[in-house]
């Protein structure tokens, strides 16, 4: 289907059109898949297991609802056709989590491919590339192909690894953590690696940035959940009683990640830089969840990544529509897109409160969890967390109050015309043509289900705490 | 220590990978490119990692190594023609007056740039200290880490991890990154091949194509840099 649309890609409503019944097609076959039923093909062991089947049917939900956005919102000529291949990839990746090997490469691959998306111009563009998202192209090729060979590196040396054996009387255990952290760290966008997302959410096209963050860090956090249970754990280099500095470890940068992101989220005067920021906020707020080990705080990290995917589709979707031209000059700063456009603006608003896990949305349950799993781990841990969260509402109010809820800028010609002047004279109105309406459909849908997340996350949190029952890294409460 | 002791296989690697973080010239960079494959591949067949499936004449390989060599090839040569085209013309036609003028500008002063700029020893100071991290750090690592069951294995993974790593840190232009990105996914194809207990085909095809994408996106940016800024120089393109 990916290389059909990329030969239609011009023919624009026919190939998202095309993309979309993919989607529903791929939604209807991985509902019938068996769970938990090994195959093997080609000496690869596939399997999908409740988790698994939860984020990629979300994965794919996420994608049919990204390409019909792109019926509105400004994407590339390439768009479609590279999304339908990094979801495959990505639901490939979900496949083959225990091949440890394979799946950091298909998620390398998926990287690569990316950066065609970054770059892309519409069909028929009269505009150049802009440099700053070439440089955001590359580097985000050069960082993702890094955290590639950086994780392939862990997974090699964690394959001759035996904790009882040291040759050479040197423990490599440091040195694969060290690997895990960088390479992990790089992809998920954790402090000091996350220079990436802001700049990505600042350059690429919307729905590029939901594809990326949505999708492809969501398959890179089970990644990192299946190679605990499989392959650090097993070998002591994260998790178990006796290896608690790591765990130590992960729980600062998470930490430290969250209350950075905050911080710089308060300082940026842009607002999809802003956004990108409070992105960084939350894959801290995730890794910490995942690094406290235990059900509590697992189970918030799954539900906050799986909440995390709806909310990015919101925000992104409602800035697509809060920068399409409304007949000012593209280099006015608007203060008033509420009130110009109210849906897209209640959007990025209801988003950004849902993604700071503020009630009654659903980014609160799972905050919620997360911050019992540091109440757990300590009262220091709960007040930092707590902080980071405060700053980065703060950001969020900064921008409400600067972008948002602005005084309307559109002020009537009450006067008459000048003395010799006609009616012709006047300058001509402001364009401002109304929200699509489908798009606003769209919004108020991912809003409404937000909210019935929020207000109703039972049957979410029983399938993610069964899902985590079987690992066994996790530590008793 | 006799003419027949000298693992040639490993001076090449060696060679190519100085080769390729110490010059600036694609001419050289990427036939060194080409060469560190060999040297990879050669390495590869002589260590014996991979039973040999396959013979050609006299000499048996292993498949495996073969494709390797072939992926090689074929990365080296989608950089070799990327440089050698330089370039991905815009439908101008498509194009409104700013980005026209927009083009001639840069057109202008990637011209102006390159008539100004003769060869500097300034710009080879620190590739040249980065190369000598390289040696001690590639010399060293394997007494301290060491992770294969020889000296040279160790050696010639850590070199080219680190080689490749500098080379991006200190490229000045966008195909001397996707070198070195290129020498990086190589030290882990090496890494792999001579040590993972079981080599799976699968992983070590999917290096392949890994290599061949990166290949392919590295030029693909190029020829989107050079259609904007006229050069491949990674200054111009983050001139404000």
């Amino acid at each position: 289907m990916a290389a059909s649309c990329f030969v239609l890609r011009k023919q624009t409503r026919l190939v998202i059109l095309a993309a979309f019944a993919t989607m529903l097609v791929q939604i209807a076959l991985v509902a019938q898949l068996p769970l938990d039923q090994p195959a093997r093909l080609l000496g690869l062991t596939l399997n999908l297991d409740p988790l698994g089947r939860l984020f990629l049917l979300t994965f794919l939900a996420i994608g049919a609802l990204a390409f019909l956005a792109t019926w509105s919102v400004p994407h590339g000529e390439q768009f479609v056709p590279v999304a339908l291949v990094i979801l495959g990839l990505s639901g490939t990746t979900l496949l083959l989590l225990q091949e440890q090997y394979t799946a950091s490469l298909l998620l390398g691959s998926t990287g690569l491919l990316a950066v065609l998306a970054i770059v892309d111009l519409p069909t028929g563009s009269s505009a150049l590339v802009q440099r700053t998202t070439l440089a955001t192209a590359l580097k985000y090729l050069v960082l993702m192909l890094i955290a590639g060979v950086i994780m392939y590196m862990a997974f090699v040396l964690v394959s001759i690894y035996r904790p009882d054996v040291t040759p050479g009387g040197s423990s490599p255990a440091h040195l694969i953590l060290a690997l895990i952290v960088v390479g992990f760290g790089l992809r998920l966008a954790i402090v000091p690696f996350h220079s990436w997302l802001p700049d990505l959410v600042e350059d690429a096209a919307p729905m590029t940035t939901v594809l990326i963050v949505a999708v492809v860090n969501a398959v890179t956090l089970l990644f990192l959940i299946s190679s605990i249970q499989f392959f650090f754990y097993p070998v002591e280099v994260i998790g178990g009683v006796e290896n608690a500095r790591s765990t130590l470890l992960l729980l600062a940068i998470g930490v430290v990640t969250a209350l950075l992101g905050g911080v710089l989220a308060l300082a940026q005067a842009s607002l999809r830089r802003t956004i990108g920021y409070l992105l960084v906020y939350n894959a801290g707020m995730i890794l910490f969840g995942l690094a406290t080990l235990d059900s509590v705080g697992l189970a918030g990290a799954l539900f906050e990544t799986l909440n995390q995917m709806i909310i990015v589709l919101l925000l992104f979707l409602s800035i697509g529509l809060l920068e399409r031209p409304d007949g000012r000059p593209l280099n006015v700063v608007r203060r008033d897109l509420l009130w110009r456009r109210p849906v897209a603006g209640t959007g990025l608003l209801c988003g950004g409160l849902a993604l700071l896990g503020l009630p009654p949305f659903n980014g609160f349950a799972g905050k919620l969890l997360l911050y019992e799993a540091a109440a757990r781990r300590g009262g220091p841990y709960l007040a930092l967390l707590l902080l980071a969260t405060a700053l980065a509402l703060l950001a969020l109010l900064r921008l409400a109050r600067e972008r948002l809820l602005g005084p309307s800028e559109e002020v009537a010609d009450e006067f008459p015309p000048l003395l010799g002047g006609t009616d012709l004279d006047r300058p001509a109105d402001r364009r401002l043509e109304p929200e699509p309406r489908g798009m606003a459909v769209l919004i108020v849908f991912l809003l409404a289900l937000c909210l019935g997340i929020g207000l109703y996350p039972q049957p979410l949190l029983a399938t993610i705490n069964e899902a985590i029952r079987g690992l066994t890294f996790i530590q008793p409460l | 220590m006799s003419f027949s002791d000298i693992n040639w296989a490993v001076i090449l690697i060696a060679l190519s990978g100085a080769l390729i973080l110490l010059v600036r010239d694609w001419r050289i960079a990427v036939p060194a490119l080409l060469v560190n494959y060999i040297g990879v591949a050669i390495f590869l067949a002589q260590q014996q990692f991979l039973q040999p499936d396959l013979h050609i004449g006299s000499v048996a390989v292993s498949t495996t190594v073969l494709v390797k060599l072939i992926t090689g090839v074929a990365a080296t040569a989608i950089l070799a023609i990327t440089a050698l085209t330089f370039s991905r013309e815009y439908n101008q036609e498509d194009l409104d007056e700013f980005s026209l003028a927009e083009l001639r500008r840069a057109a202008r002063r990637a011209q102006r740039q390159r008539a100004a700029e003769p060869l500097r020893l300034a710009d080879y100071v620190v590739p040249f200290w980065a190369l000598a991290l390289a040696v001690l750090a590639s010399v060293a690592l394997p007494r301290i880490y060491p992770i294969g069951t020889t000296n040279t294995i160790d050696f010639v993974w850590y070199w080219l991890g680190l080689v490749g790593l500098f080379t991006t840190v200190v490229a000045s232009d966008i195909l001397k990154v996707g070198l070195g990105l290129l020498l990086c996914a190589s030290s882990v194809d090496v890494l792999y091949t001579a040590i993972s207990s079981t080599v799976q085909v699968f992983p070590l095809a999917l290096l392949g194509l890994v290599s061949i994408t990166l290949a392919l996106a590295v030029a693909y940016l190029s020829g989107l840099l050079y259609g904007r800024l006229k050069t491949l120089e990674l200054n111009e393109l983050y001139k404000r």
